[in-house]
């Protein structure tokens, strides 16, 4: 077990957006968190990365408890982690974007091995033409893959990835695909969180569907979408197993 | 455009040499509250390259101009009270950046602002033996008052801003000062330590300024709350490096050359008020050429973060 | 002993009156347009040399110049905002800042090359009679400014939360987008709002005028003290202007008249204020 939360709670106001929540994760697995609008999915992703502190429960990373870590050790411990809003640093170009992951990341680097390693990942994630480019220049498509690009520059041994897949064309999506993929080969784990419906059934290993905060349902892709609960938590939007 | 930079220090070796005749010693005394000018406006502009906005430079040029004025006073050799001056600003910024680092950057100036105000207040209030009060100190000179080996001496001190800044840049604390300044939270999430990393340049800024006051006190010959603890001198360090261009080594340097002396020529119309310019300056410079002049001849080569 | 006590509390409500009105145009301008505007001080001092010279050159009695010098204010900073204020908005908040730092000193300085540095006095018979309430003694003049501060600030809560324009101001203060979509023309509100609050500081200005007098420097260390006062009432926040001014003249007049040589001690308390409060929200949020 890589990654462990045990009863992980966060309440905003009156509300509880996350309850709860128990899971873990395998090295080298795949596991797609899913759900409604609201679900608390990104909300998960913050507690993981230290973006605001849990209010109960544990986190535990590796065999170390990190629940009361501030973000940069977290990453410096491995987790690397994407934001579904995009948050590039606007004037500096491409490369020195994927640098400060390398640089600062899980690993301590000197310039020129973070700078070796930026190169390895940008032709990894197909960004080696743009890499001259200002961040601010970009669409939103490859916006997406800087921010993918930058957290596995850090070289996590958990990826954290928030919908950075949403709004790309089936074939950019298909890209990405390939390079999560390549990403699990070298051993690291994959947390992600995506509407799109084909990228979680080829992609997950195993998928959590959460609704008001909590788990409802846990397995395979197929075992999850025919689960009566998460049907009904579906109901009314599109159809579950859709796309 | 390598040569810039080497061609800038042979003049400034050889500005003593000029021969000016009858106004030799007042382009030594230009050139020297040039290099001050330069250094206090760089040494400010390494901790503003990490996003946040101090507006107590001259807390810091003063502490050092005092602990030097008043360990030299008490007897210490001259070099060891010199020593003082970054070492009395280091520490005391740590103290106030430690509490105040956390804060959003609008507080954070706000706090540096009145910090600068109160240190003079202080200074001004001590007992008389100490500090000499509202009246201030005379300050002992350091080689003896030798104005072109102080001119050195000040080319010394500029210099070693100017290795600070550029070490700066060439290593992995640019790149964690640029993510810092453009996206604090992405920074963090990243791995930057990023109170620690804005400690660093935040004391690293106050000491060099410090050690520029010490100089400069040396050069002035005395300390006056009101002047070395004055808002003028922050003022003069912002306009500065914000004219020439923030974020880079050659844009403060380049605008103390320029502003310095457009100051000289405007001393000599007015007594007062002349800060007025650099107040025009900074307004216009924020409006309309945010990148300061620099800007204008780098405009097509930004491959670096955040441009140089 | 209890006499000392009640005349130190009657100055600290005096002074309390001019923070507040010097603060509340600081804290309105924060709280609508988003800029903490570091030229407010100079905005005051360009009201007290407005009643100064309407004194000197036309006898005006600088009470009734409060109109005049508020107007002027309200017009500049008209100007001041389409010219420049506008432009930055959308900036990253520290260009705003670093502008109105540079209209501050520009002002300043351009004030010290008309006026010269040196303070002016205006003379006028009252503010050599005084009012004497049992122990107490307060100066007419100081009395008229607190009544002047009190009813333009009675009135300014009165137009924000009793009129159409103040719904209108309050509504871009909440929710820029929101009122936009709502139809408010949301510049004109900024620009309306800015003229208010720079009119604010320009009367405080002249309020100052009476009591003290006028020079380039005075709005310096207004500004810093009107700092204080919204950093400990929270940005933006405008009732708790009224209680920050009395905590911060309160703290000033009862180290003037406590601590021994407190004359410069009381020039340290607002720093001290802002000081523990940032520490204090800092460590709290922490």
């Amino acid at each position: 077990m890589l990654l462990a939360a045990t009863s992980l709670s966060k309440r905003f106001g009156g509300v509880a957006a996350v309850r709860r929540l128990d899971f873990h994760l395998d090295p080298g697995e795949i596991l797609a968190i899913i759900g409604p609008n609201g679900a608390g999915k990104t909300t998960v992703l913050n507690l993981l990365s230290g973006v605001f502190p849990a209010d109960e429960g544990r986190i535990v990373l590796d065999g170390v408890d990190i629940t009361h870590l501030p973000a940069e050790d977290r990453c410096h411990l491995g987790l690397g982690r994407a934001f579904q809003v995009v948050q590039p640093f606007p004037e500096m170009t491409v490369r020195d974007n994927l640098m400060i992951g390398a640089l600062f990341g899980s690993r301590r680097r000197s310039l020129a091995e973070a700078r070796a390693r930026t190169e390895e990942v940008l032709a990894l994630t197909g960004l080696a033409d743009r890499a001259a480019m200002p961040a601010r220049d970009l669409t939103l498509a490859w916006e997406k893959r800087v921010e993918m690009a930058r957290a596995i520059a850090t070289s996590p041994r958990v990826l954290l990835l928030d919908e950075v897949m949403a709004g790309l064309l089936p074939q950019e999506a298909d890209e990405m695909l390939a390079v999560v993929r390549s990403v699990r080969e070298t051993g690291v784990a994959v947390l992600f969180i995506e509407h799109v419906m084909r990228v979680v059934r080829d992609l997950a290993d195993r998928v959590i569907v959460m609704d008001f905060g909590e788990k409802i349902a846990e397995g395979s892709y197929a075992d999850v979408t025919g689960h009566p609960r998460v049907i009904e938590a579906y109901l009314g939007m599109e159809e579950a197993g859709g796309a | 455009m390598r040569w810039v930079g080497p061609a800038a220090l042979c003049v400034a070796l050889l500005v003593p040499l000029v021969p000016a005749g009858g106004y030799q010693q007042y382009v030594v005394q230009v050139a020297t509250f040039v290099l001050i000018n330069a250094a206090v406006a760089l040494a400010w502009d390494i901790q503003a390259r990490t996003g946040q906005l101090s507006l107590a430079p001259a807390a810091f040029f003063g502490l050092g101009a005092y602990a030097y004025t008043m360990a030299a006073l008490r007897g210490v050799p001259l070099a060891v009270a010199f020593l003082l001056g970054p070492l009395v600003a280091g520490v005391v910024s740590l103290g106030l950046g430690i509490v105040t680092l956390r804060l959003q950057g609008l507080y954070f100036a706000i706090a540096t602002l009145a910090f600068a105000e109160v240190v003079k207040v202080i200074f001004k209030e001590l007992p008389l033996d100490l500090t000499g009060g509202a009246v201030g100190l005379t300050a002992p000179p350091l080689l003896g008052g030798h104005q072109t080996g102080l001119y050195y001496l000040g080319l010394g001190v500029f210099l070693v801003v100017v290795v600070a800044s550029l070490a700066v840049r060439h290593s992995r604390l640019h790149y964690a000062f640029t993510a810092i300044r453009q996206g604090e939270l992405t920074a963090r999430v990243l791995g930057v330590r990023v109170v620690r990393t804005k400690l660093l340049a935040f004391v690293l800024s106050a000491a060099l300024i410090g050690m520029v006051g010490a100089y400069a006190t040396s050069r002035l010959f005395f300390v006056i709350p009101e002047d070395t603890f004055g808002i003028g001198l922050s003022v003069t360090a912002l306009a500065t490096a914000i004219f020439g261009g923030v974020y880079t080594t050659a844009g403060p340097v380049l605008g103390a050359v320029i502003l310095r002396s457009l100051e000289e020529v405007l001393r000599l119309v007015l007594r007062e008020g002349y800060l007025a310019v650099y107040g025009v300056i900074l307004m216009l410079v924020i409006l309309y050429l945010p990148g300061g002049l620099v800007s204008l001849w780098n405009r097509r080569s930004r491959d670096v973060a955040g441009g140089d | 002993m209890m006499d000392l006590f009640l005349q130190t509390l009657a100055n600290a409500l005096i002074q309390s009156g001019t923070y507040a009105l010097a603060s509340s145009g600081l804290a309105l301008a924060v709280g609508v347009l988003h800029i903490v505007n570091f030229a407010h001080g100079e905005f005051l001092m360009v009201g007290a040399f407005v009643a100064y010279w309407l004194s000197v050159l036309a006898g005006i009695d600088p009470i009734v110049s409060l109109v005049p010098a508020g107007a002027v204010m309200f017009a500049a900073s008209g100007v001041i905002y389409q010219a420049s204020i506008r432009r930055v908005l959308l900036a990253p908040e520290l260009n705003a800042l670093l502008l109105t730092f540079g209209i501050g000193i520009t002002l300043q300085n351009l004030a010290v090359l008309a006026f010269g540095a040196t303070p002016r006095v205006v003379h006028t018979a009252y503010q050599l009679t005084a009012v004497t309430v049992g122990p107490v003694s307060v100066g007419v003049a100081p009395l008229i400014t607190l009544v002047v501060s009190v009813t333009l600030l009675a009135g300014m809560y009165a137009v924000l939360y009793r009129t159409g324009v103040g719904k209108s101001i309050r509504a871009v203060a909440q929710n820029r987008t929101g009122a936009h979509l709502v139809g408010l023309d949301v510049d004109r509100i900024y620009l309306l709002t800015f003229g208010i609050a720079s009119a604010l500081a320009a009367i405080a200005g002249s309020m100052v005028l009476v009591r003290i007098g006028a020079s380039p420097h005075m709005g310096f260390g207004f500004v810093l003290k009107a700092f204080a006062i919204i950093v400990m009432a929270g940005l933006g926040n405008l009732t708790g202007v009224l209680w920050a001014s009395l905590v911060l003249a309160t703290a000033e007049a009862f180290v003037r008249t406590y601590v021994p040589g407190g004359g410069g001690a009381a020039e340290a308390v607002f720093f001290l204020l802002i000081f523990f409060t940032l520490v204090w929200r800092s460590w709290r949020t922490a």
